[in-house]
């Protein structure tokens, strides 16, 4: 008596035996185990069983017969054993596979051995292609996770994307270095994967194979049994060692760009991500009001990203290819996918920057004036109010900060300010302001200079200035500028305080008579020129001159005279007093008092 | 070296272009296939068949039509496509051209050990 199964072949109903049943899956799965899906694994089997199906058909005189073992025995005989499916394939191969059964070590391959896997087998996959225990790869990796940042995480991703899985006994044999020859496929499937540490011993014992293949052939030197080919042999083997360090300067030029690779697209990734937690990071906010194009700045920062990222994410890759022969193909589509993305990128960016740098196509002044009942013979004090904004006011540049103004709006602040003084014959003074910005078009570039806010107070005959201009957050910073030109009557006197100087010009020029220098003094206003009574008088200290004198052993500075005799000093005066030495007489005045000396020589 | 696996070599080399040529004239579904070839000894097992196939259909040589069948599961019926008949006759000459290399050579041969 047998227990009988119903199985659907190529959508034919048939009854079987369970025996028989169990036989024909055992052939079925060692058939399918011999291809991989590149072969077009699923429509070769089911060809397959619509051809068992038919031989079957066949077979059977009436539906109620039942298919026993000697049935599936004959089909079996019919359509061969798996072998049959597999060494025609290699025949067929389009790249011949050069000797294959000689060099065990070169047909290792990377797979995923999910049979042993954690996560995604990628550990254990790589202690098949290393030959190691997958405990101090998976070590490596934990250290790596904790150690550098998480690029642990990255790499196995990465590692788990590209490297195939071990699917088919002979991917698996490969894995492992074992021959892919039939009586190994069919010892794999008997033993089911069941037992891990068979396949590590065997691959364990695979690479000490190789790695004392040299040592063997020596070995077969001393024995004398074949001198003949020893020579050969040493040949064969320096062809070895050469091919060998040919390899790992390869797979060392590999890791360099695994390493370069990586370690470039993880500091993108850490980039894209603190970027996008905008307001975060004080960088953000800068670029947020530079951004006068309005560009959208996540689109901005994507397509860097994108435009970075993606030829590192190639170097990588080719660097993983060639450490690893069999590595998985990301695919055409994927690749073209990338390019694409990587050109769009490059377009968009180029977009942004000519949008952006379109913002600065036109610099258009906006002119405020204002009248200051400043007449002949008055003075006018100029200030400018301290601030806690920019703390050191001497630096004075293009720096901008953002804070919230008294309303609540973001603002920018700035100190740009230049303030130029002129004549004028006017009898009243005018305070100019020129407020400047960078726009996209005349109107828009005036419209925004027109937004820039400045202060100033005139109390009595003081001018105070504020230190600093602002506009709001959302008219974006864009080269504001403010240039302040007081007008001043000839005749009427002008003193600026310190707090001015960083904001005067340096020097004096056609429409500025007034320089920084001339702080703090009372400045009488001529045609175009200043008359300073304070100004010559106030020789400032520790400064550097030097009087050229047209011989070299005399020298004026600002130290003193000094008047030298073939390099010895004759005659000095400085702050120390005066010192003369001649040849035999010296005579020195300093806080001591007189000192006249002399050497009577010897004769 | 085996003896049997230089002879199944030798056959297989061939196998490929014996399949197009049974396709010369008509399509044919599998068995058909099968029959001509074991007829002609070419095929011991039916196995080795069916990766050629697809792997020459997927060569865009072959194309299949299904056809309903009154005994067992839909047949694939195979034919040449365009591609196909180039290629056949092109390892028509080739084929020729060995024909004649291999009796020349093995002709020598015998020559030489009479």
């Amino acid at each position: 008596m047998n227990k009988t199964v119903n199985i659907n072949l190529a959508g034919i109903f048939f009854h079987i035996d369970e025996d028989a049943y169990l036989k024909l899956q055992r052939y079925l799965d060692a058939i399918k185990r011999s291809f991989t899906d590149s072969q077009g694994r699923a429509e070769i089997i089911a060809d397959i069983e619509a051809r068992i199906a038919e031989l079957f058909s066949e077979r059977l005189l009436n539906e109620r017969q039942v298919i026993g073992v000697k049935e599936v025995d004959e089909v079996i005989s019919i359509m061969g054993q798996p072998e049959d499916y597999l060494v025609d394939d290699e025949i067929f191969e389009d790249e011949p596979q050069s000797s294959s059964t000689q060099t065990s070590r070169s047909s290792k391959k990377l797979f995923r051995d999910t049979d042993n896997s954690y996560i995604g087998g990628v550990s254990a996959g790589l202690a098949h292609y290393f030959g190691i225990d997958v405990i101090w790869i998976r070590l490596l990796l934990i250290l790596l996770v904790i150690g550098a940042f998480g690029t642990g995480v990255l790499l196995y991703i990465l590692l788990w994307i590209l490297v195939p899985e071990a699917k088919t006994t002979a991917e698996k044999l490969m894995m492992t270095g074992e021959p892919v020859n039939i009586s190994n496929i069919e010892k794999k499937i008997k033993d089911g994967f069941e037992t891990v540490s068979e396949t590590v011993s065997g691959v364990a014992k695979n690479v000490s194979d190789s790695v004392s293949d040299a040592a063997k052939k020596v070995d077969l030197k001393n024995q004398g049994s074949k001198i003949k080919s020893s020579s050969r042999t040493f040949f064969d083997t320096l062809a070895d060692v050469i091919m060998f360090f040919f390899k790992l300067i390869a797979k060392f030029v590999g890791i360099i760009l695994i390493l370069a690779g990586a370690a470039s697209l993880i500091a993108l990734i850490i980039g894209l991500f603190s970027l996008s937690l905008t307001n975060v990071i004080p960088g953000v906010e800068f670029l947020e009001n530079v951004n006068a194009g309005n560009s959208p700045l996540w689109l901005a920062t994507l397509l860097v990203f994108f435009a970075f990222g993606i030829p590192f994410f190639f170097l990588f890759y080719l660097g993983l290819k060639i450490l690893i022969n069999n590595l998985k193909s990301i695919g055409k589509i994927a690749k073209f996918t990338l390019l694409g993305i990587w050109l769009i990128s490059i377009i968009g960016i180029s977009i942004i920057a000519i949008n952006e740098a379109s913002e600065h196509a036109f610099t258009e002044r906006y002119i405020e004036k204002n009248p200051i009942r400043i007449k002949a013979n008055d003075t006018l004090i100029v200030t400018v109010s301290e601030n806690n904004l920019f703390r050191n006011k001497y630096n004075h540049n293009n720096e901008f900060k953002v804070k919230t103004n008294e309303n609540g709006e973001k603002t920018i602040y700035m100190n740009d300010i230049f303030i130029n003084v002129r004549s004028t014959t006017d009898s009243i003074a005018t305070l100019q302001i020129n407020k400047w910005a960078d726009g996209k078009t005349y109107e828009k570039a005036l419209a925004r200079a027109e937004k820039i806010d400045f202060h100033f107070e005139v109390n009595d005959s003081n001018l105070i200035l504020e230190s600093f201009y602002s506009t709001l957050a959302k008219n974006k910073y864009s080269n504001q500028d403010v240039t302040i030109v007081l007008y001043l009557p000839v005749n009427s006197v002008v003193y600026f305080t310190k707090s001015t100087e960083s904001f005067l010009n340096y020097r004096t020029h056609s429409n500025n008579i007034v320089s920084s220098d001339q702080v703090n003094h009372y400045l009488k206003i001529d045609h175009d020129r200043v008359i300073c009574d304070t100004c010559d008088i106030e020789i400032e200290e520790d400064q550097d001159f030097e009087i050229e004198v047209d011989m070299p052993d005399v020298k004026i500075n600002n130290q003193g005279i000094e008047v030298k005799n073939n390099g010895k000093s004759v005659l000095k005066v400085d702050e120390n007093g005066f010192n003369a030495e001649s040849e035999n007489i010296k005579v020195k005045i300093d806080s001591t008092g007189i000192n006249i000396s002399s050497e009577a020589q010897p004769k | 070296m085996k003896i049997e696996n230089t002879k199944a070599q030798m056959r297989k080399g061939v196998l490929e272009f014996c399949i197009l040529s049974v396709l010369k004239d008509e399509d044919a579904y599998v068995a058909e296939i099968l029959d001509t070839l074991k007829d002609a000894k070419l095929l011991v097992v039916e196995g080795t068949i069916y990766p050629l196939l697809t792997r020459l259909k997927n060569a865009g040589l072959l194309n299949y039509r299904w056809e309903e069948s009154t005994s067992g599961p839909p047949r694939k019926y195979y034919g040449l496509t365009e591609t196909g008949k180039l290629f056949l006759n092109e390892l028509n000459t080739t084929w020729s051209e060995l024909q004649n290399a291999v009796n020349i050579v093995t002709n020598q041969k015998a020559n030489k050990n009479e």
